[in-house]
């Protein structure tokens, strides 16, 4: 990528203010740069995260399943149904924001305002195959609450980390090598004014000594 | 090719604009351990003006780490300054609790030199995974 010289005024106030401006830059981007990678350990320990609880909620799914297909064979359907759209279960999501370097991420937390089991009411009928199926599905509800917490993470960081990214190659790229190529402009543009300069003397102080040799 | 570079200082409050935004995370005013354990959603408030929350149980693992005494002298978050050399970070601790906290968790000695203890990346990796929002980061040059 070619490089643009940016400057109007090739002054030496200029110059210093383009030096003033590239070790601006390059401290910026130091900061930057640790940013990303603090995002980037975030991210990938977040990922990790993901995939152990996605894995245990499946688990669980699995298990619930298997108790709600067992308590459905030992009760039946017609009775279960029943037993269930009698029952209530409050489920109180308390949510708040931390901030992970910069990032607002969201935090949910389960409340618990009751025992497991306890929303099925207690009649005769009832079995303890209802009160495990309804535990194990409310241990699956808390893991969802907790996937989707770290689920949302991960889509702010990446969103983040983009962001980021995109800013430290601007600098790298565009920002820093134009300031370096100005600079490199200028100094170039004053060695060569001095050396105009310097020959411009030496031809005047030869000018003057063959005035004065014509004199004599 | 010649362009012009604007009038100056744009360039430098864009620059440092972000800089602000970057560590406006910060708290205020830091809790200690029991104050937010007393508080029912314990939290602080940050330097943008939004809050930062605090999870019960990692304030709870916390506890069972230090008794009483240091419970006061505890302030939470535990701030981790980023950007004063390659993999290293510090914390600073006058009371060097957080020392303590760091080499139970990390399970290996950690010091407390001159009121700052040296973290290392990889173990930066294992503190966050363990306390995710009793820790903050500041990025400094």
């Amino acid at each position: 990528m070619s490089t643009k010289v940016q400057v109007t005024r090739p002054t030496k106030i200029e110059l210093a203010r383009l030096k003033r401006r590239l070790k601006l830059a390059t401290r910026i981007q130091k900061i930057v740069k640790d940013r990303l990678s603090i995002l980037i350990m975030e991210f990938l320990d977040t990922v990790k995260d993901c995939s152990s609880v996605k894995e245990r909620l499946l688990a669980e799914f699995k298990e619930a399943y298997r108790a709600l297909s067992v308590t459905t064979g030992y009760h039946g359907y017609a009775f279960l149904e029943k037993e269930l759209l009698a029952s209530q279960m409050a489920l109180t999501i308390g949510t708040a924001t931390r901030n992970v370097a910069g990032v607002k991420i969201p935090v949910f937390e389960t409340e618990d305002t009751q025992t497991p089991g306890s929303s099925i009411r207690k009649t005769p009928d009832t079995s303890s195959l209802i009160d495990n199926s309804t535990t194990l599905a409310q241990k699956c509800l808390k893991t969802t609450v907790e996937l989707a917490e770290l689920q949302n993470s991960l889509e702010l960081l990446g969103t983040e980390i983009n962001k980021v990214k995109r800013i430290n190659n601007a600098l790298e790229y565009i920002v820093m090598p134009g300031l370096e190529a100005t600079i490199k402009y200028l100094t170039m543009k004053f060695e060569e004014r001095d050396r105009e300069e310097t020959a411009r003397l030496k031809y005047v102080k030869l000018l003057i000594e063959q005035r004065e040799a014509y004199a004599y | 090719m010649l362009i012009d570079p604007g009038p100056d200082g744009v360039f430098e409050s864009c620059l440092t604009g972000d800089m602000k935004t970057l560590n406006a995370h910060l708290p205020r005013r830091r809790k200690t351990l029991s104050e937010l354990q007393e508080e029912e959603r314990p939290h602080v408030e940050c330097a943008d003006g939004s809050t930062h929350s605090f999870r019960k149980k990692e304030l709870e693992y916390l506890a069972q780490m230090v008794d009483n005494e240091d419970k006061e002298a505890l302030l939470l978050p535990i701030i981790i300054e980023v950007g004063h050399g390659e993999g290293r970070l510090t914390v600073r601790s006058k009371t060097g609790i957080e020392a303590v906290i760091f080499s139970r968790i990390l399970e290996m000695p950690i010091a407390c030199r001159s009121d700052m203890i040296t973290i290392f990346k990889p173990q930066l990796q294992v503190l966050r995974r363990v306390l995710k929002t009793t820790t903050q980061y500041v990025f400094t040059t």
